[in-house]
């Protein structure tokens, strides 16, 4: 950890200033941002010292993502997400992916050097540096009044990006998102000249940056490169826990996924021979209706949900709404692990949040502060490595269930649903697994940052950003295997249709 | 977490529906015994270590198949890469006895040109009160195809253990012996990670002797 951060340090400064130098005029446009922030900063009153550092953060950001749309409206929203999902970008937008209504399966594109991009675009963006959350840390372990605190910080910090993206939609619709994104690429294309010229070897993700390979491969790669890792270091205990790829192959993730691209695969080729055995009428016919399926995948739900409540959810909620979704898939399996596995994982939150009341007796309060000390035991690493394995399994889980669809839409019993309402199901559970895991991942982040108040910013920053980049993958991946459906889907499709006039 | 290992196999689990073949894995993988279980879809996967002599150590990684007919299409494209199987039947199920030749036949179609070591497993040996099938049968038969006989059961954790480590050791000694080798798009048996520290340090000396002439 520590070479790394040598290495980081400079490339970082580097990148700040090279954004400092193409910022378009941001005083021009300041106004109208602050008028999107300020009143969510107003709803909730917070001390002072820990406001400063979030709100201009979220300025820089917003900033730089308004201006670029009024430029680029002209650009039209797909040339924008084409051009995403082909630079490093993608998957850093991979929440962004969806936001935008195109959500290709990136599979080629997976994680090109990710890595070196966000934890130095982390600086760029104007995401607090470390050294601000860990004074804005100091300052909120100092005061009494920690439930407050606890209110602000899903949006405070690292989170800045998701939370101002969302903020920009309530406020200014679709036309900032794409603006916003394009933005995110531009700077995105620097901060990469900025890391080719600094440090082209980077560690455990280097195995993404291979090109056209499917998603189990890609995945295979990671994990075989953390396995030579920890065979030659066998020393570093703690590092082992945080190797992702190790994680989602010891949750059965890989499996699954090389399970779920056979029947994709499979599905694929009957659906061509099929299209290439039709013609005229019949053929247009098909291609209509599978369009429509196609349109079903294409995850435009993101954006809109989006604005609603950004409340946080309960975990009845999530486990309500997978339950709901798959009952509408009509497929005779269901979702009880990932539901488990996200509840244990929410349990364990909650539990090293907790946080004393203030309008508890002093008596209590101190009780409750040792009960909590005690939970927060707890070390940076330990939640780093926690937070790391639970992206993994509910990474493995998602796609442990998108291969069991695909089983049973392939080989289940009669269906009395169309393929295009459980392709609909489908992606609707897709935006709700890759939300969830944005949320956790702030989550953790929470725990992370509030544990780690007395930890250097170098120390704190990496790992942080280490659970971005991990969830941000997850929800990758996870688009990506949802994506691999779509043949299955397809097949299903036009089956139901040939076995129809015989029933 | 541990991964250093020699091997790691794959083994794969087939036999009729309701068998037990889930219960059984889970047994050995979960330490626990699963009340209720729904019909597997499909595959379904597990992997545990096992500890063959001391210090040496065994990746299993265990294919689940679904014994339901619908599902074969599936499940067949497992065989190919497997090292080891159970063929699982049920003791108080005659049927399932009577059909372990047609997995038998089912696999050999499938394996080609690869083969598998199997095990057969006479399963739920707790309830011997309704058995159908009798030791002595099931021996001649397993014998008849070259294969060891064991009874288990999951609920009891009865031989559990033993039926996955005694295939493993067979299958072991085969490797050793050069019977199985580890081929290229063959992933019956692979090679693990073995810690490698005096290995790496020399060839840094040597490098470096080499740079200093």
């Amino acid at each position: 950890m520590s070479d790394q951060d040598g290495i980081e340090t400079p490339v970082i400064t580097e990148a700040t200033s090279i954004l400092e130098d193409g910022n378009y005029d941001p005083a021009k446009n300041s106004e109208s941002v602050d008028q999107c922030t300020k009143p969510e900063s107003k709803s909730e009153p917070v001390a002072s010292t820990r406001k400063r550092p979030e709100a201009r953060s979220s300025n820089d950001l917003e900033t730089s993502a308004v201006l670029p749309s009024q430029t680029s409206q002209a650009v039209g929203k797909d040339s924008v997400s084409k051009e995403v999902a082909q630079t490093g970008w993608g998957y850093w937008g991979s929440w962004g992916k969806s936001l935008l209504s195109s959500a290709s399966a990136t599979v080629a594109t997976v994680g090109q050097g990710i890595s070196n991009v966000i934890e130095k675009a982390e600086t760029s963006l104007g995401i607090p540096s470390p050294s601000e959350i860990s004074t804005q840390g100091q300052y909120a372990s100092g005061e009494t009044n920690v439930k407050e605190n606890e209110k602000v910080s899903p949006l405070a910090g690292p989170f800045g990006v998701f939370s101002t993206i969302s903020t920009a939609v309530q406020s200014t619709g679709k036309s900032v998102i794409s603006g916003g994104l394009d933005a995110l690429e531009f700077i995105g294309k620097k901060t990469m000249d900025v890391i080719a010229e600094g440090d082209p070897g980077f560690r455990k993700t280097k195995g993404l940056m291979n090109r056209n390979s499917t998603l189990s491969q890609v995945l295979r790669e990671v994990k075989e490169k953390e396995e030579l890792g920890t065979s030659n270091e066998v020393t570093m205990e703690t590092d082992k826990k945080t190797y992702y790829g190790l994680l989602f192959d010891e949750f059965q993730g890989l499996s699954h996924l090389e399970a779920l691209e056979m029947l994709s695969g499979e599905s694929e080729i009957k659906v061509k021979s099929i299209l290439n055995s039709l013609s005229g009428e019949e053929l247009e016919a098909l291609k209509f209706e599978l369009e429509q399926l196609k349109e079903a995948f294409s995850l435009a739900e993101f954006c809109e949900e989006e604005d609603e409540e950004e409340e946080k959810k309960e975990n009845e909620d999530f486990t309500k709404e997978m339950m709901e979704l798959f009952s509408q898939l009509q497929v005779s399996s269901n979702p009880e692990k990932l539901t488990r596995a996200r509840n244990t994982i929410n349990e364990w939150i909650t539990t090293s949040l907790t946080q004393p009341l203030a309008e508890k007796s002093e008596e209590e309060k101190y009780l409750e502060i040792q009960r909590t000390e005690q939970i927060n035991q707890n070390s940076i690493e330990d939640i780093h490595a926690f937070a790391i394995r639970s992206l993994a399994e509910l990474t493995a889980c998602s796609i442990g269930l998108f291969h069991k669809t695909a089983a049973l839409v392939l080989h289940g019993q009669k269906q009395e649903v169309t393929a295009v309402e459980r392709s609909r199901a489908l992606s609707q559970m897709t935006v709700v697994l890759c939300k969830e895991l944005s949320t956790l991942s702030k989550e953790f982040t929470t725990c992370l940052t509030r544990t780690g108040v007395k930890e250097k910013a170098d120390i704190l920053n990496p790992i942080i950003t280490a659970v971005f980049l991990e969830a941000s993958n997850s929800a990758s991946y996870i688009q990506d295997a949802f994506q691999l459906l779509l043949p299955v889907l397809e097949i299903s499709l036009i089956e139901s249709k040939t076995e129809l006039p015989q029933a | 977490m541990e991964a250093i290992w020699l091997y790691q196999f794959r083994l794969i689990v087939i036999g009729d529906s309701t068998v037990g073949k889930s219960c059984l894995i889970r047994r050995f993988t979960e330490g626990r015994f699963a009340q209720v279980s729904d019909p597997t879809v499909g595959v379904d996967f597990f992997s545990r270590l096992v500890e063959i002599e001391p210090g040496k150590r065994i990746k299993l990684q265990i294919w689940d198949t679904a014994g339901q007919e619908r599902f074969r299409s599936i499940t067949r494209a497992y065989y190919r890469n497997s090292v080891g199987g159970l063929l699982l039947f049920d003791i108080t199920n005659r049927r399932s006895f009577q059909n372990v030749h047609e997995w038998l036949e089912e696999t050999k179609v499938h394996v080609q040109p690869y083969q598998i070591v199997f095990v057969l497993v006479g399963h739920k040996c707790d309830l011997d009160t309704q058995r159908q099938v009798t030791r002595h049968e099931a021996e001649k038969l397993a014998a008849a195809y070259g294969m060891k006989y064991i009874e288990t059961s999951a609920r009891d954790a009865i031989n559990v253990e033993k039926a996955f480590t005694d295939l493993t050791r067979d299958i072991y000694e085969l490797v050793k012996r050069g019977e199985i080798t580890i081929q290229e798009g063959w992933e019956g048996v692979k090679s693990g990670f073995v810690p490698n520290v005096v290995h790496s340090s020399e060839e840094v000396v040597k490098s470096e002797r080499r740079c200093l002439c």
